[in-house]
């Protein structure tokens, strides 16, 4: 058997291991240490399983993983976010579709935050959800807000997915994360517009809150604005030491998660309860990460000895002598699509090393891709049949939304997702201006 | 009869290796054609650095191309190889340590003990500082965190260097990333070669060995199941590199600090530099009260220093 | 009580234990992440802190990895698998289950490999400035492994008692 036949082979035997419903990083190891006792098993094939352990070691960066993840559980289990809900609530419940344009609003400074999208989620699932329920909103149009707004955790730094995409690209993360604020903004801009156009034209979607319902003191609603300060404060903690070189980027991490404890122990948030849950979900969500990767590496390896990612280029160059605008395009299509049955993270740590030398040797530049693979990852996350979002929102919504009304409600902001996508693909600057002034380069 | 199909890993990632390791590769595919092909691959990319050596005696991976420093072998002459402080002054010195003062010998049979063959070993570039923030003075050197060889660093923790020790890939990030002030590691063709002079400024032209000793090694079984013509090819290949990396390095160092534009040179004054290299012959003691080999091998590095001294110019000046 | 009740009381019961001793390790890697940062504000850096909160990060994801599955955050790729019932998917896991305890078997085998080469030759270091031995890490790796080798076995056990009807065994 040819190599680029058993690269095939290995790729197939996995997607079915997945489809069977074993762990994630059972599945993809096995395929691994199976390929590699039959490719070199009398020369040590064997070490190839525990050799990737010793890599994953070596990968300091990995470092923030666990403190993105304990920052994340820390805002949402503490619930420190209410009083920005209440700023949010206050501020623009007056506007016709107000309290959306304020979730998305919400949305962004968690983001900020943290590095992942479970966090907003459960923020906006717990603590928005119910309100705009509560004021008439239109629950298709906010579950798919607070799923959409959520997705922004990944593309504003900082961002976990930007920094294993860092590591699989071997390109700088800073760089990497100012490169993703620009995007993310406008992302979420294109968000609000959707959110305005669609509650002009119908305002029963977004019914704007009564003068009597935001009744408070003026000074009352200006200390509200308080509120605003404790993201600029965690994200300054984190971002100003980093970018000035103070703090590398893994001790910048473990500030940013300890400033997040300090800060919910300060607001008398901090209950056992609470402590309890960040520290063992930390724990578990961690596992999960690293053993898949850990798994992943394993297959990479064999990947590479097999020279499956040359053999990939030479097909779509070579062979069929596409054009690299079509190579990228279709790339990106893949990953829609195998995002709609593979797990994400698997996606990111299996396809993404495959994908990313290829993009490298199609001449175009990785800082820029690695804002269009997020992207792509964000819309991944959330399109049906498979998807964390979804499965997060299911578990986590209040129980008159049906898992019709989740699914139904994603399209939209999925195509607005695609159309920023677009726009970042056609307009390079959009993600690199930022980077590029910073870094001067 | 089919193909013998080796792996090889090389410690260098691709954008070097293109240099220092893959035109010997290729030049010894094309002539051993379908007797014998070999696949390259690199930095950490098979298996990470630290497992490097152990996967060859395994024979997961048939050939390596490594200092036996950062693969941290388990023999004995492990500290000799990279950037020993100050034992060569010029790359030539290496290949004469090795085969006229009898260096060769002392490898073969210390790789021979642990089931490796030591094919040859050759020079690279000399061990310059690329950093951040520049460096004048030895002063300037206390606490910057720098990436660099084990044996090296050890050398330098007593001008208060602060050594990391990171995968070679994922050191230009690193800078980025504020888990490093500069490298020591190699000289300005590789710092422009490999991207580093883009996230560095300065350059130090004093350099703490004049030469980088590496070798390529094998399995000893693999070796061994080689027919003899196909063992003579390879040397000759691994000498055609070693050949190659003499004018490569030796031309690039003197055209970039006259031509290149991404970083300033600067220089630490030859007598305060002298308590550097001073410090290296305190340093060579201790590692020969280490154990016999040691104690040989740097009764080598001695011997050829002062053989070179007496030669006068344009071996030694001053 | 049959004796696959006991196996999986005991190591449900050790695991459950170290998984709530390691879930603490946060804040080791933290503290050494803090240190790192105020030795390098206010002193000279450290030499030791990198590599140790890495050692600290692996002991962390591989003696936790078995409470992991306990809790059960392991994701599975659930378009098929959510919608079997309890005994259908009972009964694919004691199948499937087979493919991960192989994959931990040869990654156990690699690490007990590994961690014999490092007490050869006088022990391996670590080829960095601090020069730490790794046995000690690797020690804590293959016994992780050796845990969770245990947790797949286990939880091989809990789904054959399920397809036979009976009660599984509650731990803590
Ligand atoms: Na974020
Ligand atoms: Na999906």
């Amino acid at each position: 058997m040819s190599y680029e036949m058993i690269a095939i082979f290995m790729f197939a035997t996995m997607m079915a291991m997945l489809l069977t419903g074993q762990r994630v990083f059972g599945a993809i190891g096995f395929v691994a240490v199976i390929a590699a006792l039959v490719l070199w098993g009398d020369r040590g094939g064997y070490d190839l399983a525990f050799s990737s352990a010793m890599k994953l070691m070596k990968w300091y960066p990995l470092l923030t993983l666990p403190m993105f993840i304990f920052m994340g559980y820390v805002l949402s289990e503490s619930k420190i976010a209410d009083d920005l809900y209440k700023m949010f609530h206050v501020w623009m419940g007056g506007l016709r579709g107000g309290l959306a344009i304020g979730t998305i609003g919400l949305m962004v400074l968690i983001s900020a935050m943290n590095g992942l999208s479970v966090a907003g989620m459960a923020i906006g699932a717990t603590i928005a959800l119910p309100e705009l329920l509560k004021r008439n909103y239109d629950k298709r149009m906010v579950t798919g807000v607070i799923q959409a707004g959520s997705s922004l955790g990944i593309l504003v730094p900082p961002s976990v997915v930007l920094v294993l995409y860092a590591m699989i690209a071997r390109q700088p993360v800073g760089q990497l994360w100012l490169a993703g604020i620009v995007p993310g903004l406008m992302m979420a801009a294109l968000f609000i517009l959707y959110i305005v156009v669609r509650c002009h034209f119908n305002p029963s979607l977004g019914p704007a809150l009564s003068e009597e319902e935001r009744a408070m003191p003026r000074a009352e609603k200006l200390a509200l604005l308080r509120a605003g300060l404790l993201p600029v404060v965690i994200f300054a903690t984190m971002m100003v030491p980093f970018v000035n070189g103070w703090t590398s980027l893994v001790e910048s991490s473990a500030i940013g998660a300890i400033t997040a404890f300090v800060a919910a122990v300060l607001k008398g948030r901090m209950t056992r309860e609470v402590f309890e849950n960040s520290v063992r979900m930390t724990l578990g969500i961690s596992c999960m990460f690293m053993w898949i990767i850990l798994a992943a590496l394993a297959f990479g390896a064999v990947f590479d000895g097999l020279g499956a990612v040359n053999a990939i280029k030479d097909l779509f160059t070579d062979r069929l002598d596409l054009d690299p605008w079509v190579v990228l395009i279709l790339m990106q299509l893949s990953f829609i699509i195998m995002g709609t049955f593979l797990d994400d993270t698997a996606m990111l740590v299996i396809v993404a090393p495959l994908y990313v030398p290829l993009v490298k040797a199609l001449g175009f530049d990785l800082i820029w891709y690695g804002v269009l693979y997020t992207i792509t990852t964000q819309i991944a996350y959330m399109t049906p049949p498979f998807g964390y979002n979804l499965f997060l929102m299911r578990a986590m919504a209040p129980p008159e939304i049906t898992l019709k009304d989740i699914y139904g409600s994603i399209l939209p902001f999925v195509l607005v997702m695609v159309f920023a996508l677009s726009l970042v693909i056609l307009f390079p600057q959009i993600a690199l201006w930022l980077p590029n002034y910073v870094y001067g380069n | 009869q089919s193909t013998i199909k080796w792996r090889m890993q090389t410690y260098a990632g691709s954008a070097l290796a293109e240099h220092v390791v893959k035109p010997a590769v290729d030049m010894f595919n094309k002539i051993a054609g379908d007797r014998m092909q070999i696949e390259l691959f690199y930095a950490d990319q098979l298996v990470p650095t630290g497992e490097l050596f152990r996967a060859m005696q395994r024979g997961t991976i048939d050939a390596v191309q490594s200092d036996d420093d950062s693969m941290a072998s388990p023999t004995d002459v492990t500290v000799f190889g990279g950037y020993f402080p100050f034992a060569s002054r010029y790359s030539l010195d290496v290949p004469v340590l090795f085969n006229q003062y009898g260096l060769n010998e002392i490898w073969d049979e210390e790789y021979s003990k642990v089931g490796v063959k030591h094919i040859s070993a050759g020079a690279w570039d000399p061990c310059h500082f690329a950093t951040k923030d520049p460096i004048n003075s030895l002063a300037d050197l206390k606490g910057k965190r720098i990436f660099t060889f084990p044996t090296a660093g050890r050398f330098l923790t007593q001008f208060g260097v602060v050594p990391v020790t990171l995968p070679w890939e994922d050191i230009e990030v690193a800078m980025q990333t504020g888990e490093l002030d500069g490298v020591a590691w190699s000289g300005i063709t590789e710092d422009y070669t490999v991207g580093w002079a883009d996230v560095t400024n300065y350059f130090l032209t004093n350099n703490i060995s004049g030469a980088w000793a590496g070798s390529f090694f094998a399995n000893m079984d693999r070796w061994n199941e080689l027919p003899e013509d196909l063992q003579t090819l390879f040397r000759v290949c691994c000498d055609q590199s070693h050949y190659y990396r003499q004018w490569w390095y030796w031309g690039g160092e003197a055209s970039l600090r006259v031509d290149g534009t991404k970083m300033e040179l600067t220089t630490i004054p030859d007598e305060e530099w002298a308590t550097v290299e001073a410090a290296a012959q305190t340093f060579w003691d201790e590692i020969a009260a280490e154990s016999e080999t040691k104690a040989k091998v740097v009764a080598i590095i001695k011997k050829y220093n002062a053989d070179m001294q007496k030669a006068g110019r344009p071996y030694r000046y001053g | 009580m049959s004796a696959m009740h006991k196996f999986i009381k005991v190591v449900d019961a050790i695991n459950y234990r170290i998984g709530r001793v390691t879930m603490y390790g946060i804040f080791v890697m933290m503290a050494i992440l803090l240190w790192s940062s105020i030795s390098k504000t206010f002193f000279d850096p450290s030499l030791w802190t990198l590599e140790m909160a890495q050692f600290a990060m692996v002991a962390y994801y591989i003696l936790g990895g078995p409470y992991s599955i306990q809790m059960g955050t392991n994701v599975r790729m659930d378009l098929l698998y959510g919608e079997w019932s309890t005994r259908r998917k009972a009964a694919v896991d004691i199948v499937t289950v087979l493919f991960l305890i192989f994959y931990l078997v040869v990654l156990l085998w690699g690490g007990i490999d590994s961690t014999m080469y490092s007490f050869q030759y006088g022990g391996e270091r670590s080829p960095t400035a601090w020069r730490p031995y790794l046995w000690p890490i690797k020690v804590i790796m293959c016994t992780g492994i050796t845990l969770m080798l245990l947790q797949a076995l286990s939880e091989l056990a809990k789904d054959i008692l399920r397809l036979r009807g009976e009660e599984i065994p509650h731990v803590v």
